[in-house]
């Protein structure tokens, strides 16, 4: 099984990107063997969903600079964040979760993790996401959707 | 989509990744040290919290989507007062079943705060090496260490499991949006409810009996007293060795038993609802329908909840001018922190006070030490909650931070019991919703208990738009500042008097401000009263 869990804040404009490229994948549709799971802004339970999954597709936004709407594709290992000790369980985010999970579940963690990040146009309060980010949420669920297996819709 | 839009990063680079996840933003606790004892206390919210902004203009439901995301880990509460303020501005109809689905989805979310707090935030703190010189420190490094102690990761792991009821009838958990005006959308069979029940009784078998009570749930809420808490803990090694014994025993050993009393007076907005006598919500009609109780208690009397004798206060907050509103009237109208701190404010969170009747506008802790005083209050219907635990506690050993984790550890207990009835109760075959008529005008109040406390909404409809959309958080109670008399918030009154064995390293602030269980990422700043250099800064899990 695949799952792909969508973080991310609505309330921050291009920081919902991540849920609403799960809204989208539902929309869609997705390949039997592909869970989803809009991970929201609740860190810890993200490690609740991976449990016996063969591979977890996290996908965020992220700050770097670059053009806004790139995709970025990374190794989960490349951002797990431990050690855990330092953490609040109230700010808790997904890149704890990895580490998390990894303790947890121990030979139930997925043997693949990979990391989507879009790089955000607009972080301010609100609801709603840039046309650039927008339209770089249709390019990632087609692309995953194509990797998976799925039906890539004519765009 | 082409191959080499996406790029493949190998080597480490700094890259901020987000996940934005409280609006609130981070809250620090400054406080004055003179002589080893806390004498002033400021509680700072540092960031802006702008969801009523985003609100206004949208369509009415849009409550349902956005106050669920205000919070990463209480989102169904928030969805809960977000539907029942629709329930009652578009005066639905809402079938006894989806009462009882969303008092299943209300409850189910609080049981999995308790362990998730218990071991992740607060224990923690218990393991702190300053108590290494108490007998049981050993014993209790060896349970709730982190990531290490035995019982930790029973603790986290087991935490899931409520939240999978949650998700057998709303979809998901968290951020959820299952429940509409009018009922539910989930269409239950009985699979789910059996599934439900199995998982229920997981959670009992293995955490709450095995681990935390060392007792059967009923045994232990036999006890009504104090008198009766210390007997059943000297009844048999399983009550003194369970999570719970350990936790009084070291708590009284370790002095958590002698400070952060808080204001002592309590809010409770009540939560969960009889399911046949609110089926037409209102605003007027909500209390007599509770199954646990609203009220407030003044530290000598009870006084029945009215939701319009709330108000916020905004002198020491950083919104435009000073002034107590309702939130029916409330504005959010935040300025420059700079500029505010000129006019003397320090905060963004609002100050919410209880106009009491011949006393005027004052300060209430809210949480579950709150709501298991208000459940002490004598008159209940014979079908609601009366349980007068609490009220005895502090009276006798009066209010504490031991007192306050011992209620919400307490509520466990209940909470499951509740569960399980209403999951008996659910008739399959009968209505989950009634589709509503949307009305373009109107008002509604909607409120329920998080797992930390009262939280309500106040919505305003006009010309089928949100006019006016106010949430007020337990954490907006309790980490509330001062008001425009200049009296404090309650974990600012909790602080003071606090004795700091070591004020480079107080940790004892660290208890009192996880004992609220605030919904922001908390650090204590300790500053010596006359020099006022910085002693220490603390954040709470940080060892």
């Amino acid at each position: 099984m695949t799952v792909i869990i969508g973080c991310g804040n609505l309330l921050r404009s291009d920081d919902g990107a991540g849920p609403m490229l799960i809204r989208k994948l539902w929309e869609l549709g997705v390949p039997p063997g592909v869970r989803l799971a809009d991970g929201g802004t609740a860190g810890m339970d993200v490690a609740f969903q991976i449990g016996d999954a063969e591979e977890l597709i996290l996908v965020d936004v992220c700050e770097t600079g670059a053009e806004p709407g790139t995709i970025y594709e990374l190794p989960g290992e490349e951002v797990e964040t431990p050690p855990l000790k330092d953490v609040n369980l109230h700010d808790f985010r997904w890149d704890n979760a990895i580490a998390l999970g990894r303790w947890l579940l121990k030979s139930r963690f997925p043997k693949k993790v990979t990391v989507f990040l879009i790089e955000a146009e607009n972080l301010s309060h609100g609801f709603g996401l840039s046309s650039t980010v927008e339209a770089a949420i249709e390019r990632l669920a087609n692309e995953l959707l194509q990797r998976l297996g799925g039906i890539v819709s004519e765009t | 989509m082409k191959k080499q839009e996406v790029i493949s990063k190998s080597k480490k680079k700094e890259i901020k990744v987000h996940s934005l996840g409280r609006v609130e933003g981070d809250l620090d606790v400054k406080v004055t040290i003179e002589d080893g004892v806390v004498v002033d206390a400021w509680t700072e919210a540092t960031m802006f919290r702008g969801f009523e902004m985003i609100l206004k203009g949208k369509d009415p439901q849009a409550g349902l989507i956005v106050t669920p995301r205000i919070c990463g880990i209480c989102g169904g509460s928030h969805l809960t007062k977000a539907v029942y303020a629709l329930d009652t501005a578009w005066n639905t109809e809402v079938p006894p079943n989806a009462t009882l689905i969303r008092n299943i989805g209300q409850a189910v979310e609080t049981l999995q705060s308790i362990p998730r707090w218990f071991y992740a935030l607060f224990a923690i703190g218990l393991t702190h090496q300053n108590y290494a010189s108490s007998r049981l420190y050993d014993e209790v490094v060896r349970r709730w260490a982190p990531f290490e102690g035995e019982h930790y990761e029973i603790g986290v792991t087991v935490s899931a499991k409520p939240v999978e009821i949650y998700a057998i009838f709303g979809g998901q958990w968290p951020h959820s949006s299952f429940m509409v005006p009018g009922g539910v959308v989930s269409a239950p069979t009985l699979s789910d409810v059996t599934r439900s029940i199995s998982i229920l009784e997981y959670f009992r078998e293995n955490w709450l009996e095995k681990i935390l009570l060392g007792s059967s749930i009923e045994r232990w809420l036999e006890n009504k007293t104090w008198e009766d808490v210390l007997a059943w803990l000297d009844e048999k090694p399983e009550h003194r060795n369970s999570a719970l014994g350990l936790f009084i025993r070291y708590s009284m050993e370790i002095g958590l038993a002698k400070y952060g009393a808080g204001p002592g007076r309590y809010l409770a907005v009540g939560n969960f609802f009889h399911s046949q006598k609110y089926r037409y919500p209102t605003i007027e009609g909500r209390n007599a329908a509770l199954f646990a109780r609203s009220g407030v208690f003044d530290g000598e009397e009870y006084h029945d909840f009215d939701q319009s004798r709330i108000r916020e206060d905004h002198t020491h907050s950083f919104y435009r001018g000073s002034g107590s509103l309702h939130p029916f009237e409330g504005v959010t109208d935040p300025i420059d922190p700079v500029e505010g701190q000129k006019e003397g404010k320090y905060t963004f969170a609002k100050a919410p006070r209880y106009d009491l009747p011949g006393v005027g506008e004052i300060s209430l802790e809210v949480g579950p030490l709150a709501r298991q005083v208000i459940a002490g209050r004598p008159g209940a219907e014979e079908w609601q909650d009366y349980d007068p635990l609490f009220l005895n506690i502090i009276k006798e050993v009066g209010p504490n931070a031991l007192v306050r984790v011992l209620a919400r550890l307490h509520e466990a207990a209940k909470y499951y019991l509740r569960v399980r009835e209403w999951l008996k109760q659910i008739d399959l075959n009968e209505k989950f919703y009634i589709k509503p008529t949307e009305l373009p005008e109107g008002r509604g109040f909607g409120a329920t208990e998080a797992a930390r406390g009262a939280l309500a909404d106040w919505i305003e409809i006009k010309d089928g738009k949100i006019e006016n959309y106010q949430v007020v958080t337990p954490t907006a109670w309790n980490i509330s500042p001062r008001d425009r008399f200049g009296k404090r918030g309650p974990i600012e009154t909790a602080m003071i008097g606090v004795p700091i064995r070591d004020p480079e390293n107080p940790v004892e602030l660290a208890h009192i401000a996880q004992s609220y269980d605030s919904c922001l990422v908390c650090t204590v700043h300790a500053y010596d009263a006359k020099s006022h250099k910085e002693l220490a800064k603390y954040e709470v899990v940080k060892f």
